[in-house]
């Protein structure tokens, strides 16, 4: 069972990475219950990059976090990497999490007070998944896979809207992830700096990275192999 | 290297290091006040073991006729018996500052062979020679005397004498001379006949051979050496055995010292309060950052792991500052209180244990007083982190009160409502600082009750001045001469004696004195407790005073007792009890007493005067003495009544102000908490601060907020600590009974103690607050709006 839950069976090739069946999330409001999602079923395959697109409201963010744990949902199942997510508890989330997805957030979102590198190596720390004299090493690796090594020993106040979100990246790969969950990525970015972390997430792709990203930009969807698109909780076909 | 994770903690503190600052400060104080307690007590009682110990304090006193050299042997032979010796006590007068004050000579026949209550030489000739004095080191300063220089003394018939003082010398045994008013001082037998004074030794000193006796099993032992020294046909008339090993003022310190040391742990334990805000206030801040990193892996563990490692970094900074500081404190009150036992601090090196235990107890309480807020903050789920939009929530159920106040401008009301935004927190700042306050009003209402005591204690005493003669007269001619003495408005003879309660199984209590007026006295009147006051008519009535009942509480009222007075049993009947003051003391009548005493006659007297003044009163007791002795009627020495009453007030008030300091040191620990509150008050509002000054708050708007808020806080705590200072008055009052005497406790404070109270902290509020009252106006309104 637990093997299921936590996924240590490496899934087969042909079995989606991520999937989730008759998912319906809903929030209580002094107004009545409110659907945020209904009935979702959806599949995705290794190495796509999906864009899960929609108006304000129509239940991207909850779709994503419902992918990374950070809710529940009402009904349904939702599996990651082999993982039945929607079964853990929230100590088994915390420790699932930080080596199954990497998360992408709007604003960054990087710790003000620990340096690039730093950054990128917390999440290696808290998992424990590499031995700690590799930690730098790997942390620098990626710094240098983004563009931005040579920010490695600022902190993120004196780094660029484009360099933070690329630390940001490089944070969400600390611990070699399944399934990058990118929320609006560009949305605090300039059009030229969205373009460069469009192709940054495009060549992360080409290297065989899952990507679900949240948008409503129309320039960044077409990066994408898939888009998905959700009207009032449901996705439209 | 360090973790990413600790170099979050230790960037994070230094980020905010000014309200860090500020809660290290308040921890630090609360260490360092405990730790100087610590401290005192571990140096003196060491020094108390080592000096006091060392100096071979005899185990009993027998007081009897003259001591040779074959009795000496005798005792010596008694197998329970290690040590003895013998040596003499005289009082007398010694010229002091222009008057006479009471002088106590001690002679032994050998010096050098003194084995028991040994006297060490400091300065000058040991042991004294034939002619000349030795002065105990702590009469030293009172008495004027320097060595080389004589010094006048008066014993008993004798003429007064100038004698050389050759040498200073140290007794531990002794209460220190400067604060008891009396020159000590060492010499020869021959010496005490020059002076005209007894010069027969007649107090036997023993030493038991097992030291761990009881007090108990060492009375058993010195009544086998009454009998002994009986069975060479001498009489004994006392018998006195002391607590074992411990000094006479021991008691009082260590009550003195665990009082205070219990009220700096409370200061420790309320600056546990300030960790409790400011991880609390970290916590709330870092919501966000505790969402991503449960996001990117960290267990609840881990982050509360990092939150306390953040609390452990306090107390060990904490630690690092108060731990000197407590030592300094400790050293110096340590060589206060060694001076008021009369010994010297040598060796000022603190015991590692007692180092340790404030290091260990600084570096843990903050882990403590977090563990609560970071087990409730990390729990936190990264749903409800991220969802959180951080800075101005705060909601409290006091919003529907607070809104229906109006009235008071805006900017006033803003402050009103801020102060109760955070309810936990300005419930934990009140308390601290009310708490403080209690403790102040609680030693105040200390001092009005020591000062009522000492009223209630020398009201009965309806006289202005107290009289002492060379030898005794008929009671008849003293206040014969008394009475037409210019300035005397009642005059009455009085008698003492020394008596001990002679009990069932042979043994005798401890000493006591019986003071003895005339029948129908109008000089002195006691408010019998039970029983009642001394009546003309009566003989063997005896009054005794509420410390002598506790010491010996077979003396009810009505019960016949044997009492052994000048070495001989008398019957007698306790009639009544009254308050009697600290000591163990009783009242006769003066027929009854002078005649037990010895010829009936009397060797003291009280007289009452109209004359008010001190500067006037001593130029009549000048008066009066002259008077006297041109009747014949030499003076030992005179006391006026309101100098003894003033001596005894000062002892006890400054107990009372020992107690007291520790009200300061959590005032400060208060005030340190409402500063940090304060700081993170106005870190917390940036961006309502910014949106203030972008509808036109100007600095002194904004100052003035802030200002109200913290006096608002500050005017709780003043009301708070008012009904709190009633059980604080309690327990200020019954540690003030353990060490010194009962009072009985003032529970009301005094509106001036009130109102002081308010002046303070309103004080404490503006010094707090001014901090971040200018930080606040140091807020540019784009960098507050632009604030996350």
């Amino acid at each position: 069972m637990a093997s299921v839950l936590f996924g240590m069976t490496n899934p087969s090739e042909s079995q989606p990475v991520i999937a989730l069946r008759d998912v319906t999330k809903t929030y209580p409001s002094p107004a009545g219950a409110f659907t945020a999602l209904a009935n979702v079923n959806l599949t995705i395959d290794r190495g796509e990059f999906v864009a899960v697109v929609g108006q304000s409201g129509s239940g991207k963010s909850t779709l994503l976090n419902l992918l990374a744990g950070i809710d529940r949902p009402t009904t349904g199942e939702v599996m990651v990497g082999g993982t039945a997510v929607h079964a853990l508890s929230e100590r088994a989330k915390s420790q699932w999490r930080g080596r199954a997805v990497g998360i992408v957030f709007q604003f960054f979102q990087l710790l003000p007070t620990l340096t690039a590198v730093e950054n990128v190596m917390l999440p290696m720390d808290f998992c424990g998944t590499w031995p700690g004299r590799e930690r730098k090493g790997r942390a620098l690796a990626l710094l240098k896979r983004l563009g931005v090594a040579d920010q490695a020993n600022k902190l993120p106040a004196t780094l660029s809207g484009g360099q933070q979100q690329r630390v940001a990246v490089a944070r969400a790969l600390a611990n070699a992830p399944a399934v990058l969950l990118a929320d609006e990525p560009t949305g605090n970015l300039d059009s030229r700096t969205s373009e460069a972390m469009m192709d940054v997430l495009a060549g992360l792709v080409r290297e065989g990275q899952t990507i679900v990203m949240v948008t409503h930009e129309q320039a960044v969807i077409q990066h994408a192999s898939r888009t998905v698109t959700l009207v009032d909780g449901r996705i439209h076909a | 290297m360090l973790d990413p994770r600790w170099r979050k903690v230790l960037r994070d503190l230094w980020l905010h290091k000014s309200r860090t600052v500020l809660v290290v400060l308040a921890i630090a104080a609360g260490i360092a006040g405990a730790g100087a307690v610590l401290n005192t007590w571990a140096l003196v009682r060491r020094v108390t073991r080592e000096q006091y110990l060392a100096s071979n304090p005899a185990s009993a006193t027998l007081f009897t006729d003259s001591i040779g050299a074959g009795l000496l042997a005798r005792v010596r032979a008694l197998p329970e018996v290690r040590e003895v010796q013998a040596r003499r006590t005289v009082f007398g007068s010694a010229r002091v500052q222009g008057g006479w004050s009471t002088a106590v000579l001690f002679a032994m026949d050998n010096y050098s062979a003194n084995k028991i209550g040994m006297v060490k030489p400091e300065t000058g000739t040991w042991p004294p020679a034939d002619g000349a004095l030795v002065i105990e080191r702590s009469s030293l300063a009172f008495s004027g005397a320097s060595v080389g220089e004589p010094l006048s003394v008066l014993v008993g018939n004798g003429e007064p004498l100038a004698l050389p003082v050759t040498g200073i010398a140290r007794d531990v045994g002794l209460a220190p001379g400067w604060m008891e008013h009396v020159v000590y001082a060492f010499v020869t037998p021959a010496t005490l006949a020059r002076l005209g004074a007894p010069s027969t030794l007649g107090e036997l000193q023993i030493l038991v051979r097992d030291a761990s006796l009881d007090r108990e099993a060492i009375r058993r032992v010195a009544y086998d050496v009454k009998a002994a020294i009986e069975g060479t046909g001498r009489r004994v008339t006392n018998v006195d055995v002391p607590e074992p090993g411990r000094h006479v003022h021991a008691d009082q310190m260590d009550s003195l010292l665990y009082t205070q040391g219990a009220f700096g742990l409370l200061a420790l334990f309320l600056s546990g309060f300030l960790v409790v805000n400011l991880i609390s206030a970290m916590l709330a801040g870092q919501v966000k950052e505790i969402g991503i990193m449960k996001a990117i892996g960290a267990s609840p563990k881990q982050l509360a792991g990092m939150y306390l490692g953040l609390a452990l970094v306090l107390g060990l900074l904490a630690s690092a500052l108060a731990l000197p500081v407590a030592a300094f404190i400790g050293r110096e009150y340590a060589e206060l209180k060694a001076e008021l036992l009369n010994f010297d601090l040598t060796g000022t090196a603190i015991p590692f244990w007692v180092i340790a235990l404030q290091g260990v107890v600084g570096a843990l309480l903050p882990v403590a007083a977090a563990g609560l807020p970071v087990a409730y903050g990390c729990r936190i789920t990264v749903s409800e982190a991220l969802r959180d939009l951080g800075l101005t929530g705060g909601q409290t159920a006091s919003w529907g009160l607070l809104t229906r106040v109006s009235g008071p401008a805006r900017p006033l009301l803003l402050s009103l409502r801020n102060a109760f935004r955070r309810r936990q927190r300005m419930a934990l700042t009140l308390l601290a600082l009310a708490t403080g306050g209690a403790v102040y009003l609680g030693a105040l209402n200390l001092r009005t009750s020591i000062r009522g005591s000492v009223d209630l204690l020398y009201r009965p005493m309806r006289f202005e001045l107290v009289l002492r003669f060379t030898r005794s007269w008929p009671a008849d001619s003293v206040e014969a001469a008394l009475k037409v003495t210019p300035g005397v408005s009642g005059a009455e003879a009085w008698s003492s004696a020394v008596a001990a309660v002679a009990h069932e199984d042979g043994t005798l209590g401890d000493a006591f004195s019986i003071t003895a007026p005339p029948a129908g006295s109008k000089l002195l009147a006691y408010e019998a407790i039970s029983g009642r006051w001394l009546e003309p008519g009566d003989s063997n009535a005896l009054v005794i005073s509420r410390g002598l009942l506790r010491d010996e509480p077979g003396l009810v009222v009505g019960r016949e007792v044997t009492l052994v007075v000048g070495g001989r049993p008398t019957t007698w009947t306790v009639v009544g009890v009254v308050a009697g003051g600290p000591g163990t003391s009783a009242f006769g009548p003066r027929e009854t007493v002078s005649r037990l005493a010895g010829d009936g006659r009397v060797a003291g007297a009280v007289v009452a005067t109209e004359i008010a003044g001190p500067a006037l009163q001593l130029e009549w007791i000048g008066w009066v003495r002259g008077e006297m002795e041109s009747a014949g009627f030499a003076v030992q020495s005179t006391q006026l009544l309101s100098e003894g009453r003033r001596v005894m007030e000062d002892h006890l008030l400054m107990v009372a102000d020992f107690l007291g300091v520790m009200a300061w040191l959590m005032i400060v620990v208060g005030g340190l908490g409402l500063a940090s509150t304060m700081s993170l008050a106005v870190l917390e509002r940036t961006r309502e601060i910014g949106v203030l000054r972008a509808i036109g708050a100007r600095h002194r708007a904004i100052l003035t907020m802030v200002q109200v808020e913290g006096l608002v806080i500050a005017v709780l705590s003043w009301a708070v600590a008012i009904p709190l200072s009633v059980p604080m008055s309690v327990l200020l009052g019954q540690a003030f009974g353990r060490i010194m005497l009962p009072v009985p406790v003032s529970l009301a404070p005094e509106m001036t103690g009130v109102m002081l109270w308010l002046g303070l902290v309103v004080a404490v509020s503006v010094v707090a607050c001014a901090w971040p009252a200018f930080r606040a106006t140091r807020i540019t309104t784009a960098a507050a709006l632009a604030y996350e």
